[in-house]
């Protein structure tokens, strides 16, 4: 039956995956950060230091903060909340938005109650966090899992609901039943893709969060942005938001990583 | 209720005598909002054991429905399907379904594709990999076992979704347009190698297309049916030696006939 594959791979089955514009994109985000510097610089020169340091003093205060140790332990406080917040976010938010989008009656059940849910802020749970668990990390990771879990949700869910109805007829035919087998061996797979986009939001969004959820006291990188700024001290708060911002690259740019190996098979 | 649903060994009752397919006074009402519509209307034929039928008709005559019904898809208002006897009350396994669409699992090399149903049989992982191998191999794609589907041709993909549905060795291939989505060259390709495998495999098929002289060249017989509603309007006999040219006058008389019956009541 193999008569004339040659042929029809040469019509669409082979792609190449070079890319000529890379080079040149990266040359323009080089040109694009130093244009900012720049620009930064200039309007630093007309302006106090507590309205906006320059980035030579920005540099200075972060190499400082680096150097005393003030920024490491700032740091590891907050990835202490931000792991803990993020993994039970993200895997509740999954868990729940693929159980209720599969499940009619779960969703009928859950349908008002989310509806109700949704619109509060993380923000506005921090007296619960207080009450629940105290001024600690469990409380700051409560916050950061609260967030994290409707990005997760709704992502999923709508993934979820995004499954072909034809490839679960198809799982059908080839003897596919129950729910448990259906969700595992087509739903989760299918709507993967889906998933991990909201995964990799999330991820981003708690680095955001760890400011919130630090505004109750519980040390960290947020906490040290909120003293900074208390006390006017701008060159200090850029320096710990450059913070978030590595932390929030770092592991965005390690989860595409892994997200291009894991949906190896997508188009 | 007895029928055939997943587990048919584990079934009785039925006639044991009937063989093949036979579909018997199916009826589809759908009620939606205002009148009631009645997409099939007391369809009966049917399909003999080794036997390839086509399903040929106009659009909007059902052939859809009535596919999805004799899968097991979608349930009958009236009249029911029996494989071997036994009434069909779900999907089952001793079906192999291939859709016009292919549906390939993307995430799924060609061999875990091929390997799906099987993993839900009661094979060893012996004999798993054994007819994974001879599906492969019966297609021609052996070659291409590791490849995921993003990378194949309609062509190719087709192969699989037909390896697939056999690979659980069901009694029946019910196919659904398969080869509407290729090109042309393509689908006379699909079609010859179709009819190897039928001849190697001894399946019943049954294929439902809109394109009658792909029914003409597959088809032992071919059930020509009629719209609004949908029902059976004549079942033709194809005697024509295999294989079938399309030059051959025997073969234009049959393509002219059966569009004729198309044509008369549309």
């Amino acid at each position: 039956m193999a008569t004339d594959i040659g042929r029809e791979l040469d019509g669409n089955g082979l792609r190449t995956g070079f890319d000529l514009d890379g080079p040149r994109r990266i040359l323009r985000g080089i040109a694009g950060i130093v244009g900012f510097l720049a620009l930064w610089y200039l309007v630093s020169l007309t302006q106090p230091a507590y309205v906006l340091p320059s980035p030579a003093a920005v540099a200075k205060t972060f190499l400082e903060e680096l150097a005393s140790g003030t920024m490491t332990a700032a740091l590891w406080s907050s990835v202490r909340h931000w792991i803990p917040g993020t993994i039970v976010g993200t895997g509740l938010g999954v868990g729940a938005g693929v159980a209720f989008a599969w499940s009619g009656l779960l969703d009928d059940v859950t349908a008002p109650l989310v509806r109700t849910l949704r619109p509060v802020p993380p923000l506005a749970l921090i007296g619960f966090a207080i009450a629940w668990f105290g001024i600690n990390d469990a409380g700051a990771a409560f916050i950061i899992a609260v967030g994290a879990f409707w990005i997760n949700f709704y992502a999923a869910y709508g993934a979820v609901e995004g499954v072909s109805k034809d490839l679960l007829d198809v799982g059908r035919t080839l003897g596919v039943r129950g729910d448990l087998d259906m969700v595992r061996s087509i739903v989760l797979p299918a709507s993967l893709p889906g998933i991990m986009t909201g995964i990799r939001t999330g991820l981003g969004r708690c680095w955001m969060l760890v400011v919130a959820s630090e505004i109750f006291g519980v040390p960290g990188v947020g906490r040290e942005i909120l003293r900074a700024s208390n006390n006017l001290l701008v060159d200090k708060v850029i320096a710990y938001i450059l913070v978030l911002s590595l932390m929030y690259l770092l592991v965005d740019v390690a989860f595409r990583a892994a997200q291009r190996r894991v949906l190896i098979w997508q188009a | 209720m007895a029928g055939v649903n997943g587990d048919p060994a584990a079934e009785t009752g039925g006639d044991s005598s009937e063989t093949g397919v036979v579909v018997d006074g199916v009826g589809k009402t759908y009620d939606g909002e205002g009148d009631p519509v009645r997409a099939l209307e007391e369809v009966s034929f049917g399909v003999e054991d080794g036997e390839f039928v086509c399903l040929v008709g106009p659009s909007g005559c059902g052939k859809t429905t009535l596919f999805r019904i004799i899968a097991g898809l979608a349930d009958a208002t009236d009249g029911e399907v029996r494989l071997g006897g036994l009434p069909v009350t779900g999907p089952t396994t001793d079906m192999g379904v291939v859709f016009q669409e292919y549906h390939l699992f993307p995430w799924l090399t060609v061999e875990e594709n091929v390997g799906f149903g099987l993993d839900r049989s009661d094979r060893s992982a012996g004999e798993r990999a054994a007819r994974v191998d001879g599906m492969l191999e019966l297609v021609g794609l052996s070659e291409f076992r590791e490849s995921y589907p993003k990378s194949l041709s309609g062509g190719m993909k087709q192969r699989v979704a037909i390896a697939r549905a056999l690979a659980v060795d069901p009694t029946l291939l019910l196919m659904d347009e398969p080869f509407g989505a290729v090109d042309a060259q393509t689908r006379e390709m699909l079609q010859r190698e179709l009819l190897d495998v039928w001849g190697s495999t001894g399946k019943t098929v049954l294929f439902v297309t809109h394109d009658v002289a792909e029914a003409v060249t597959l088809a032992d017989r071919i059930v020509v049916m009629a719209a609004e509603p949908g029902r059976v309007r004549e079942v033709v006999d194809v005697d024509v030696d295999r294989p079938r040219e399309r030059g051959d006058p025997a073969f234009g008389e049959h393509v002219a006939r059966v569009r004729e019956l198309i044509g008369a009541h549309r």
